[in-house]
């Protein structure tokens, strides 16, 4: 789910920095630094909206850089259990299959795909159930449904299971990019 | 199954915080330090045991039922439930395996944080993209593949022609028993039938003789604001 969140940072600035656009050089710190990682606790920073309060800067001792503590709003992307995702599949293997739901990807091991849903190999591989009623491929879509939910400091371990179905499917998503 | 140590488990939700927003006092996250070189954007500690995950999620730790719970009434009704090329996954006979509880919307956001729904999101991201495309001019400035990806999800999630009156229409099921998280689930969703909302979000079934009708109603001036695809 999407949430709009206010946030604070400490950013450190060089010296160099220093200047009539600091606030400027500031924010585009922020922008950089923040934009796209992704926290165990808040999610994927997917956009900052805005900046509230830049605080006073305060000099670190020995090495001259300057703290600013920097308030903003941003726009967050997390999973939680209980969610529905909707996610589109990305690739199939005989491993299992990788699906997206924005800027998070969730891969699906085989293992825990249920055993009369085949693995077809071939021009397009998907997994097929024994009637052909159902088959998951590239650009299918899937609905998950998050039933537990593990957060560590840069992603998020899910278990999602097919919403509708008694499949019970257990994934990590993590995040396109690492957070450092 | 690769165990990643221990039970790290998720530690469950206050109750009666399923809504998104909570009051207190508390209104701002306070972060670590940030350096220039290093990045240290996580304040909380994470549980202990950090093994390198190998891309699967421990079983143990995280499967709470072990079972699927039953979907087979909501899965009779609705396009949404059709298999057909390349689309969703169906129901099976489903056996009922995780309590309607277990399945509740857990959210932990921090207080002062508002949830939006993908009709919210993409409006509030097509706006910044706006800004995103005069930044791109400079060379500098990146946009991050992560903003591209959640706008899309945004807009293809986006079930609905106007963010507004999506709004208009649900938020009086918060009078209904209905809350934030729900609410929001159902605007993601889209659902067409009654028995699918019940079925995708069975918490809503402990106060069915109280938000039935309404949510019917919900649904019958949704279908009128549904964007066609």
């Amino acid at each position: 789910m999407f949430f709009h969140i206010v946030l604070e940072r400490n950013m450190q600035l060089h010296p160099r920095h220093f200047g009539p656009h600091l606030r400027d050089k500031l924010v585009a710190k922020l922008m950089k630094d923040v934009e796209g990682t992704c926290s165990g606790r808040h999610g994927f920073v997917v956009a900052i909206t805005g900046v509230e309060d830049i605080g006073k800067g305060l000099i670190r001792e020995g090495t001259g850089f300057v703290t600013f503590p920097v308030k903003y709003q941003c726009v967050v992307f997390r999973p939680f259990k209980g969610e529905i995702l909707e996610a589109v599949v990305t690739m199939v293997n005989k491993m299992g299959f990788f699906a997206e739901a924005g800027p998070v990807q969730i891969f699906v091991s085989n293992h825990l795909i249920p055993d009369d849903m085949e693995f077809q190999s071939g021009d397009v591989p998907n997994y097929t159930t024994s009637d052909g009623s159902v088959k998951i491929q590239k650009e299918s879509e899937v609905r998950l449904k998050i039933i537990g939910t593990r957060v560590d400091a840069t992603e998020i371990a899910c278990v999602v299971l097919f919403a509708n179905s008694n499949l019970d499917i257990a994934c990590l998503i993590s995040p396109r990019k690492p957070a450092y | 199954m690769a165990n990643r140590g221990g039970k790290g488990s998720y530690p469950p939700s206050k109750s009666g915080a399923s809504n998104g927003r909570q009051n207190n006092s508390n209104d701002v996250i306070h972060l670590s330090d940030s350096d220039s070189d290093s990045d240290d954007f996580f304040e909380e500690e994470a549980p202990p045991t950090h093994s390198k995950s190998n891309g699967k999620a421990s079983s143990d730790s995280l499967k709470t039922g072990g079972k699927a719970s039953s979907f087979s009434n909501g899965s009779k009704g609705g396009k949404a439930f059709s298999a057909g090329k390349g689309g969703k996954g169906s129901a099976s006979n489903a056996k009922p395996a995780m309590s309607d509880a277990e399945l509740k919307l857990q959210l932990d956001m921090p207080p002062n944080s508002i949830l939006l729904s993908n009709c919210e999101a993409a409006e509030m991201l097509q706006k910044i993209q706006g800004h995103m495309a005069i930044l791109s001019e400079d060379p500098t400035i990146k946009i991050p593949e992560s903003f591209d990806k959640a706008f899309q999800y945004a807009k293809e999630g986006n079930h609905f022609t106007s963010a507004k009156l999506v709004k208009e229409i649900l938020e009086p099921l918060k009078d209904y028993g209905v809350n934030d998280g729900e609410i929001c689930m159902i605007a993601n969703i889209g659902p067409e039938t009654i028995e699918e909302v019940y079925a995708l979000i069975p918490s809503l079934k402990a106060t069915r003789s109280i938000n039935e009708g309404k949510i019917v109603e919900a649904l019958a001036a949704l279908a009128n604001i549904k964007a066609s695809k």
